[in-house]
């Protein structure tokens, strides 16, 4: 109902037509106010005295917020916020820009002149699609199933990847985030805008890296299947007829043809055994573990009795305390078990060889295992050389075996995310200690 | 009357190997050897230079095989209903489990492994004998003979 006629100001001399134009806006039944430069009322017409309750002469020469005081301060309030909105446009370190409803660009930061290779005033007032071409206007119009509002509550807060064009054509992936903002000339829709070239090279490279890796891996598979049937099937030739030869020639050639072929038998099977190892060994890998909650004492129980021939024949004591429930996998568990328990057995002094198995609770999550034995002990200077593969610290005379047990062991253990460590001195026995996951089900 | 066995086994030392052993075994058997499954289907259907082999009483089937594998084989055998009734042992190095379970579906009467030892594969091919062509009862008619 408030009107300002800014423009009346200058044509106040006493000519007919400004006193035609005087009673005319005397006459208005809208009330009517023109007011100066600093905002102070010069006339007032009739119709603004009875609705606000003044006299005329009470309102010329004051200012007009006497009439509109909310009205005025709303207009300062948003002039103040577009200073201080654009003040945080510059500041966002994403190129900013403002949209109106017509896909046009009202606002944009300093960070959007740089990213886009314009200068300012060559986006002002053009289209959005000149640097978005696809995909940013079209989700803010509205259409016949939603309303501009609608339109745009779909988009607010998810980031959204596109493609920005520079000025030179060039072309680099942005993900945009919107939001509205309301002013004189209608909802804007603010759009930070993020080149996002770094985070999708990454992506690729990772994408790529975790290509390679599977390839990788299913050479390995690969490999662990040639190593089971390609290479194992001409030795599988090579030990039989070596075998039949000497069983059917022994003592009917010379002492040096059954030498030879001892020889070739003892080869062959040896090199039979590091093949299985060695499949054994890949198995750990290329299988994965199955973690779930189970018993660690089931496991040992399971290696004891795998191992029972080997316990029987060398008179070991085997104990252990209350060992407790694990996040393992049960087979993996066990072939650790039976392979520390195992060296822990052949590896000793005469005498009556003892082991013994704790599990201590450390740091609240993780279960300690120890295996203790009494047996020979083992330098200091060989503890990072017996968990590589096939690393033996005995001649084959004294102890059989490739020298693959503990190379697993390292391998299971680290599969479980932990570490394998021993402590021993020579003649002092030997302590093999590695971590397990708790158990969720445990309280 | 002998016992017949049809080997389908394309490694010469394979074959050698099972002979000796049969011969170790039981020395009233007779076995046939083919060197692939084209050539067992051939026997098994007595066609071309085949015309003339009796019927075998028991198939050993190697399963990686050239031209046609032991699986098709297997496949052929057990979709024919005059050969469906010969029991078919696979015996092979494969212990992968889905060539374990594979055969089975395609109702192999057992699946062996070679063992790698020697004495190991001479005790498996007796107790074959003991077993599969010793105390197994046999159909003496089999239909469409």
């Amino acid at each position: 109902m408030t009107k300002a006629l800014g423009t009346v100001v200058d044509i106040t001399a006493r000519s007919s037509a400004a006193e035609r134009v005087r009673l005319a806006v005397e006459a208005s039944p809208n009330g009517m106010v023109t007011i100066d430069r600093a905002g102070n009322m010069v006339t007032v017409n009739a119709a603004v005295e009875q609705p606000f309750g003044y006299r005329r002469e009470e309102l010329v020469g004051q200012p007009v917020e006497m009439l509109a005081p909310a009205r005025r301060a709303a207009d300062k309030v948003l002039a103040q916020m577009e200073g201080r909105y654009r003040g945080l446009l510059e500041a966002a370190p994403d190129a900013m820009v403002v949209v109106n409803q017509s896909g046009e660009i009202v606002l944009l930061n300093v960070q959007a002149e740089k990213q886009f290779g314009y200068r300012r005033d060559e986006l002002l007032g053009q289209k959005v699609t000149n640097i978005i071409p696809d995909g940013f206007a079209a989700r803010l119009i509205a259409d016949d199933l939603r309303s501009e509002e609608d339109a745009l509550a779909q988009q607010i807060g998810t980031g959204i990847e596109l493609t920005a064009r520079r000025k030179d054509g060039s072309a680099f992936p942005i993900e945009i985030m919107l939001s509205p903002m309301e002013s004189a000339e209608g909802t804007l829709v603010t759009a930070a805008i993020r080149d996002i070239s770094a985070r999708k090279k990454c992506e690729v490279d990772l994408l790529q890296k975790v290509a390679e890796l599977n390839r990788s891996n299913e050479e390995l598979g690969q490999f662990a299947y040639i190593a089971s049937h390609d290479l194992q099937e001409p030795l599988r030739m090579v030990a039989s007829y070596t075998q039949l030869l000497s069983r059917r020639y022994k003592g009917k050639l010379d002492s040096d043809a059954d030498e030879f072929i001892a020889f070739a038998v003892d080869g062959a099977s040896r090199m039979q055994r590091l093949i299985q190892d060695l499949l054994a060994y890949s198995r750990v890998g290329t299988q994965g573990s199955d973690l779930r909650d189970i018993s660690s004492e089931d496991a040992l129980r399971q290696a004891l009795i795998n191992l029972r021939g080997a316990i029987k024949e060398s008179g070991a004591l085997v104990t252990h305390d209350p060992l407790p429930a694990v996040l393992a996998d049960e087979t993996q568990l066990t072939q650790l078990f039976q392979n520390l328990v195992g060296n822990a057995i052949k590896y000793q002094n005469p005498g009556v060889p003892k082991v013994h198995i704790t599990a201590a609770m450390s740091g609240g999550k993780k279960w300690t295992f120890s295996v203790r034995d009494n047996g020979l002990g083992i330098d200091p200077q060989y503890f990072e050389k017996i968990f590589g593969m096939f690393q033996r610290l005995h001649k084959r005379e004294e102890f059989a075996g490739t020298g693959i047990g503990l190379a697993i062991c390292k391998k299971i253990v680290e599969q479980h995310g932990s570490h394998i460590s021993i402590e021993s001195r020579p003649g002092q026995g030997s302590t093999f200690r590695f971590a397990l996951a708790r158990s969720e089900r445990t309280s | 009357m002998p016992t017949e066995v049809l080997l389908v086994e394309d490694s010469p030392g394979d074959v050698r190997l099972t002979q000796e052993a049969f011969r170790d075994a039981n020395r009233s058997i007779h076995l046939h050897v083919v060197s692939d499954g084209v050539e067992a289907m051939a026997f098994l259907r007595r066609e071309g230079s085949y015309g003339h082999v009796p019927r075998p009483d028991i198939i050993l089937l190697d399963l990686n095989l050239p031209r046609m594998d032991g699986r098709e084989v297997l496949g052929h055998l057990k979709e024919d209903d005059s050969l469906k009734t010969i029991p078919t042992v696979i015996l092979t190095t494969s212990d992968s489990e889905a060539d374990i379970v594979q055969c089975y579906q395609l109702q192999a009467n057992c699946y062996l492994s070679k063992p790698v030892q020697l004495d190991a594969f001479e005790s498996l091919v007796k107790s074959i004998n003991d077993f599969w062509l010793t105390k197994v009862k046999l159909p003496q008619q089999p239909r469409g003979g």
